[in-house]
Parts: C-alpha cells; structure tokens; sequence
C-alpha cells in the first residue's frame, strides 16, 4: 500500500520556503528550509521538511511520526497521557459520550468493517534492545510490546501517508470546543532564540515574538536596516538583549551603535506599532512590508483565488465562491477521524445533506477539477470521488467526481452563499463544526484566530 | 490593517471636560452636525415577570437533551450513531416544518416591548410596558419561554458579553445632519462597523461615552446600511430598512444576524442612545446564526432545541411572504444600549489595494 520513496531533496523543491520578500529568487530559497534544533536521534529516524508542519521526525521510510496528547472534552479526557499507550488493536464499536451533548453506548457508522486504532495508527515500535536517547524513550504496550516515545508521548505512523514529508494523517492546526483529541506531528524544537515562537498558520509557518507578528522591509539590506525617524514612528525594531546570540537562522547585527536588532535570513525584524492582535498580518498591508515565515504554505493550485470576507480573507473557487474544509472525529475511545474519504461518509452526509448524498451534492459541491490537473504541491491533489457513497472512486469508475482535495480530503462549496466571500457556512455542523462539519478556509482572520 | 488612529484619549478627556446629562448637551459629542454612538448591549426585547407564570404558565420549553431522552428512552435498546444523534443533528441543520411528538410553548403574555412596524394594532399585536399599542414581536412569543433567552439563561448571559468583547460585533451608529438631540425632522443613520475596542470604566461593567471608533470599511462593508429618521422629543425613529449587524459567538464563527427590515427607535442624551432596533428578522438567517453561533451543546444549557423552534419561527411569522404566501420573517426587536463614541472614517484608498496583497503570500 505504502509507495514511499526516501527522495527528500525532490519533496523539499516542490516546498515555498520563506517569506514573500525572499521567495523572489527560486534556486536561493530552494535551500531555504527551515532550521531545527539538531536533536540527537536513534538510529532509523530522521527529520523531514513537510510542506505544512515544517520540520517532522519520520522513521526511515519516511512516514511522519504522530503523537496523541490528552485532551479534556466535555464529559472526560481522550487521548494518551505520558508514557501510556491507549491506542489498542481492539476495535471499538460504541460511542464513549466524552462529547457532549449525546451519551454513550450509540453503536459506530460501518461497525463491521471499522478499523482498530493501531490499524489506522501503527506504533512505531522499538526493538527489545533500544536504547533511549534524548527525550526519545521507550515505552511498554499493553500487549507488552515496546513502543517508540517522543517527550513521554508514544509515537505512531498514519496510513493516510503515503510519500515521505505528507502530514495527512494529523495537523497542529487549532481546534476548539469539542474538537476530537486529534493525532499532531511531532517535531524538533525550532531552532529559534527564546525571544521567537512559530505559530501554524493556514498561510505558513508565522514568525512571532511575544506572541505578535513579526515583519522584514524590501528597503532593508542584509543585516542592515534602513527605517529611519518616519519609519520607526510605525515600526519597532526586534531588540536583541547584550547577552543574545545568534541561533540558527536569526542573527544580530548592531543597527546603531550599541544597539542590537535581530535578523532572520539577514533581513531586519520589527513589530507594527500598535497591532494589538497577535500573529497579525494588518503590517502586511503596508507596501514593501511582509510576514515573516520560516516555511511558507504551498500555494493553492490555479482554480482557488483570494477572496475577501466579513472577518478577512478565504480561499475561494475562480467564482468567489468561499471555499469550506470538512472536519470529523469520532466519539469512539479511539476517536477516530471521519473526515476523510476513506472514512464513514454518514457523518458528513448528515451534515451537508440531511443524511441524503444526492442533497450533500446540491448544497456542499465538491470543487471540481480536471482530471489531470496538477498542483505543484502534496498537499493539495486531484482525487476521483465516487459522488453518492462520498468514497475513493476505483480506478476504472464511470461515474467519479475528479474533485480538489487538500491533505488528501476534498475541499467543497456552499451553494447557499449569495455573494463573493460569503461565509455562511463557516461553523455549519456539530459543535460549531469542530466535530463534524465545515469551516471555511480562512487565509487570514483579522478579528480572531480562524487562520491559525 | 492600515492604521488611521486619532489621538482618542484627547478626545475622551475634551468629552469628559464638557460631560452632561442635559439633552442639549455640549458641543463635544455632537460635532459637524454628527454624533456617533457604539453599541454596547444587547439582548432580545422580552417581557419577563419574576416567576414567568404570567408569560410561561405551563413552564418552560425542552431542549435537546429531554427531548433526545424522550426520542430514546435509557431503556437498553441498542440504538446507532446514525439514527440518533446524526439523525437530530440533521434536523438542526435541514429543519422541516412536519408536526412533531414535542409541544412548544409559546409566551402567552400580551405585554411585549418592540415596536410598531405595520402602523396597526391587530388582534396578535402586543402592548409595550410603557403602554403603547400594535408592538409587532412575534419572536418574543417563539422564545419567550426558552430559557436560554431569558434573565439567567447562558444566552442572554453571553450574548452582551461577547458583543462587548470581541471587535467583530463591534456596531456604530452616525447620525448626520443633526441639528438638535430633541427635535429635529430629518436626520440620516449611517451603521458601520467599528474596529476598536470598548472605552470600559473603571470597574469594567459600564462602558463610557468620548472614545473612538475606526470605520471598517474593509472587511466591513456588508455592514453599512443608510436610514433616514427623525428625533421626537429626545427619540430618534428612523424608517424601516434592510440590515444586517455582526453576530460572532461561541467559538469564533462570524455569523450575522440579518433583519429584512428593520428600523432604530432610540433615546438619545449626548452620552448614549437606548431603546431597541426592532423590525422583521429573516428567518433562514437568523436560524442560521442560532446554530452556527450556539451549537447543540451550548443550546442544551438553555433548554433550546433548534428543530422545534424552528418550527415556532414559521408558524408565527408575519412579514415577507413568499410566492406561495408563506411568511419569511418574523417581527422581534433587540434591546439595545450604545455609548456616545467617536467615528475616524479611512482614507479613500484603504478599501481593495491591501486585498491583493496576500494572494501573494498565499500563491
């Protein structure tokens, strides 16, 4: 099933590095991946740039690793705590009521054939004479089987990875509310002094410091900043205490005698005065000024635009038509997710039809796309949808949907929206759509955090 | 977003320098014949005694947990996924108007603040508190017995809460062309969105006039609607038109809340305007909000089940019939408190140039 191949470099290419002021020239940020703190490893894993997540441990075939940390949902906690494998080969068959507002004991969707957790979720196990390293450490299963573990958390593959570098199976992107206790890739540390953090975006990996948005100026030059009196009335530099060193790929450089400023890839850093929104993008608004990312989001294939909304930007069909991402999890124990084509369609069918797919077609269409249509990119894809079962078509189907999927699930519209930009089906499903239901692809929120 | 800020705590101190009660007021808010208000409160226009035996006689209404335990009892029957919870939250999401097994109590009371938005006095009309006649507020019958509407319910706790907090709800009203806060026969109210936060006083709970507001004429364009009014003895009343004020709630989802027909009637002071923007709520779209804003579990605190109340909605509509005849809207009002405020407008050019930019940090 597994058609991996170790070509990293070839993956990496296909990746935007970088922010918007230094994509410009493709063969330099080619090699612009973004820098990790080199953990030591045991032998058979590594670190693999992904398109979404930035750097991510995989083991030596390249799958990314996943971990599964507890969460607190409204009547209990699901997922593993430190050092304690939950994720089983017993197939659950009822609800665990962890989600309110429903009980527990209501029998799964396709119980028959349902997977158990560790057929969807394999452990990445370690041999009997493995030896931790690091915060890498080795945990007992249940079956008394050893288990690789990152930070106490065991360590797990999706087999909704199929090329090294994929993160279909699990995103660090935020959820609320009841959301399921979703599986995240685990990373390195980023390689970033303490004065940094990297926030998930839908647009990249965001550069903040204190929580708020840095940006870098096209009229800086490498390691040298050219904002003068005016600018700084609209401009903070990004101050590096006496004591700070360079790390990775921000360095120091002294702006005015004394005076330190941080640089990332040599370009400048400075906070907008007055943004009071953290990970903002409002500076960006300001010509010749830009976001800064240590990895960019492949850009959405030809079909999508930009589209402005209510609350700040979507993406959008050639029409404006805003375009909605289905999300699902299960209440199982195992809270396995259903938002993929793989997975029970009755989830969805509930929501964009009534329980009727001929009805899901009408209101929530799939985002169309030519059949060999390519996107430059892995996390965006053609898939063939066989359109009433809401299944993978087989290959030699009369009858299937070629439709645009991002990580490998497809993407829709509303056909109830009435103008360009229209969000109205943004939060359409259970509990506001973090359980079963469709959010809209939002590029950048400027009220709240719908991007992140 | 492009910044246009204006020095606003000179402006809350000229404003708090020349603060008066009196309905002329000084000259500080009403400036260029204009004065601008925020909205800082808002909960639906009911009528509630203590007890709610007047308007609730038999009780409250089921949410979705009584009735999901009525539709299947704890009996040990083995039931699925799908026919149970899948198949009610489909009913949130593609209500219908077949009968069902559940009574819906409807609020029996003949008093009901509101409006009078048809200009008559029929026999489903309520009278205000204050006594006047033909209030049009068929909403206040649909859920006036829903717990989560009224005094106490999470509801009516955290919408006014979350219009406070969160600028996406921000609203602004601008009047122009006023010449007096008393009487003045031709007046224009302007909605926009405001970018800014609340001026809270000191104890956070009362919000306080002389701040200001920038205009969000970027995102914000869906909000502004135009009306022409009048101010009678210190009220202003404006004609009836189309709006749509901003409506995020639980978890971020910016939904709205759109009125086919609406109209301001509203005390105003220098200070702050109160009263209510009453007028037909289009129904689709304010079920919509319901469910996008309030999921099945936030409803359940409230004893509010969308599917039944959809229901109501219909049978006690009153306006905007469709080709068939059937009413699309029904009559309700807010209750709503603004706070004098100060509106910065943006430079002309802010509206599109910025929207280009991320198709490049996208693409």
């Amino acid at each position: 099933m597994r058609l991996m191949r170790a070509n990293i470099l070839a993956i990496t290419a296909l990746i935007a590095f970088g922010p918007v002021a230094m994509a410009a020239d493709s063969k330099k940020t080619a090699a612009m991946v973004e820098d990790y703190e080199h953990v030591p490893l045991p032998p058979g894993f590594q670190v693999i740039h992904s398109e979404l997540e930035g750097p991510v441990f995989a083991d030596a075939a390249g799958h990314t690793l996943y971990n599964w940390p507890s969460k607190g949902l409204r009547n209990g906690d699901a997922g593993e705590q430190k050092g304690k494998p939950g994720c089983d080969n017993v197939k659950q068959t009822e609800t665990s009521g962890l989600m309110s507002p429903y009980p527990p004991g209501l029998i799964l969707p396709e119980v028959e054939t349902r997977p158990t957790c560790t057929q969807v979720w394999p452990p990445v196990l370690a041999s009997a004479d493995a030896k931790p390293v690091g915060k890498w450490t080795v945990v007992t299963r249940n079956d008394g089987s050893k288990q690789w573990a990152f930070d106490g958390y065991p360590l797990y593959t999706s087999i909704l990875d199929t090329m090294p570098g994929q993160t279909n199976g699990g995103t660090h992107r935020r959820t609320r509310g009841d959301a399921p206790a979703y599986r995240k890739p685990v990373s390195p540390p980023p390689n970033l002094p303490p004065q940094f953090r990297v926030e998930r975006q839908m647009t990249g990996r965001l550069l903040t410091t204190g929580g708020f948005s840095v940006y870098a100026s096209d009229k800086d030059g490498p390691n040298k900043s050219n904002c003068d009196a005016a600018c700084l009335r609209q401009w903070k530099p990004v101050l590096a205490p006496a004591y700070a060193k360079a790390q990775g790929e921000l360095s120091i450089f002294e702006r005015s005698p004394g005076v330190n400023q941080w640089a990332f890839r040599k370009k400048p850093l400075y906070t907008h005065l007055d943004e009071e929104k953290p990970a903002s993008f409002e500076g960006s608004d300001e010509p010749g000024w830009h976001n800064v990312f240590t990895t960019m989001a492949p850009k959405a294939p030809a079909d999508f635009i930009v589209q402005a909304s209510r609350g700040g930007e979507v993406l959008a069909d050639k029409k404006g038509n805003t375009v909605y991402i289905y999300m699902c999890g299960d209440d199982a124990i195992d809270q396995l997710s259903c938002d993929h084509p793989d997975t029970p369609q009755a989830y969805r069918f509930a929501m964009c039809g009534g329980g009727d797919p001929k009805r899901c077609l009408e209101t929530f269409p799939y985002v169309i796309a030519d059949k060999n249509a390519k996107s430059g990119s892995m996390a965006w894809s053609v898939v063939a949808i066989e359109p009433l079962t809401g299944k993978k078509a087989a290959p030699d189907s009369t009858t299937a949907l070629h439709v645009w999927a991002f990580r490998d699930r497809p993407v829709y519209t509303f056909a109830r929206d009435k103008f360009p930009g229209d969000i109205g089906a943004d939060g359409w499903g259970e509990f506001n759509a973090w359980r079963n239901g469709y959010k809209a692809f939002w590029l950048r929120d400027d009220f709240r955090n719908n991007a992140g | 977003m492009k910044k246009y800020l204006a020095p606003a705590v000179a402006l809350a101190a000229t404003l708090a320098a020349g603060s008066s009660s009196a309905i002329e007021g000084p000259a500080a808010a009403l400036q260029n014949r204009t004065i601008a208000y925020v909205l800082s409160s808002e909960y639906y226009a009911l009528y509630q005694t203590k007890d709610a035996k007047a308007e609730c006689p038999t009780g409250f209404n089921d949410g979705p947990r009584e009735q999901f335990k009525m539709l299947f009892p704890d009996d040990g029957t083995k039931r699925t996924v799908v026919d149970t919870q899948l198949a009610r939250e489909a009913e949130v999401w593609f209500p219908t108007l077949k009968p069902e097994a559940f009574p819906f109590k409807e609020a029996q009371s003949k008093i009901a603040p509101g409006a009078n938005l048809d200009g008559k006095v029929g026999p489903n009309d309520f009278t205000s508190p204050t006594g006047e006649p033909g209030i049009d507020n068929q909403l206040y019958r649909a859920i006036g017995c829903i717990y989560n509407y009224r005094d106490g319910g999470e509801l009516w706790i955290i919408t006014t809460k979350w219009r406070q907090q969160h600028n996406f709800n921000r609203t602004i009203i601008e009047l122009t062309d006023v010449d007096s806060l008393v009487n003045d026969d031709d007046v224009t109210v302007t909605t926009y969105r405001g970018l800014d936060k609340l001026m809270a006083g000191a104890t956070g709970a009362e919000f306080l006039p002389g701040g200001s507001q920038r205009v969000d004429t970027r995102w914000g364009k869906e909000f502004i609607y135009k009306f022409h009014g009048k101010i009678v003895n210190g009220e202003l009343i404006t004609e009836q038109g189309e709006l749509v004020l901003p409506e995020m709630a639980a978890f971020e989802d910016p939904s709205v809340l759109p009125y086919r027909s609406a109209m301001f009637k509203l005390k105003l002071t220098p200070e702050k305007a109160e009263g209510v923007i009453a007028g037909y709520f289009d129904i689709e779209g304010w079920y919509r909000q319901l469910n996008q804003g309030w999921a099945t579990h936030h409803q359940s605190y409230g004893q509010e089940s969308a599917p039944s109340l959809y229901r109501a909605l219909y049978r006690l509509a009153d306006a905007f019939p469709d080709k068939t005849g059937k009413n699309t809207a029904i009559s309700g009002a807010l209750d709503v408190k603004f706070t004098q405020v100060f509106v910065q407008h943006p430079p002309q050019e802010t509206s599109e140039a910025p929207a280009k930019k991320l198709i490049q940090v996208a693409h």
